[in-house]
């Protein structure tokens, strides 16, 4: 990507907000998307073994899913 | 703010990226929902594995045939 001539503080804000914006996004889709998983039952005062192993599972796999996904498309 | 042609073309490229992230993102939650349809575990089944790799694929193909047709 060339941005040579564009000011490098704005690029560097730009970067920075970026950055936040992605890490909220993904807080919120992992949330919806390892709730619907893996919460399924009745909801307790706490989570079960079970669902606390679930809700790391369905994270981690999502991440790796996604990566995967990523490097499908950069080969293409 | 600066309308330099650097910027515009810098703005461009960005938009493009988002794009491109946002198609692996769609892609992302629409083969999760068609093939993880259990609890996941430590690692995807093989089931699970080929069920996302055809998804992705066939996705993409498909993405693919409707751009074409768009252009005749």
């Amino acid at each position: 990507m060339d941005a040579s001539g564009v000011n490098p503080r704005l690029l560097a804000l730009i970067e920075e907000e970026k950055r936040k914006v992605i890490a909220n996004e993904i807080i919120a889709k992992l949330t919806d998307t390892c709730w619907d998983k893996c919460i399924t039952g009745s909801i307790g005062s706490s989570f079960s073994n079970s669902e606390v192993a679930c809700l790391s599972n369905c994270a981690a796999r999502f991440a790796e899913l996604k990566m995967h996904i990523m490097q499908q498309f950069q080969k293409r | 703010m600066d309308s330099s042609p650097e910027l515009q073309r810098f703005l461009e490229q960005e938009k493009q990226n988002m794009m491109m992230k946002e198609l692996v993102g769609k892609l992302t939650s629409i083969c999760w929902d068609k093939c993880i349809t259990s609890a996941p575990g430590s690692k995807f089944s093989s089931g699970e594995s080929t069920c996302l790799t055809n998804c992705t694929q066939r996705y993409l193909d498909m993405t693919m045939i409707i751009a074409k047709r768009l252009q005749m």
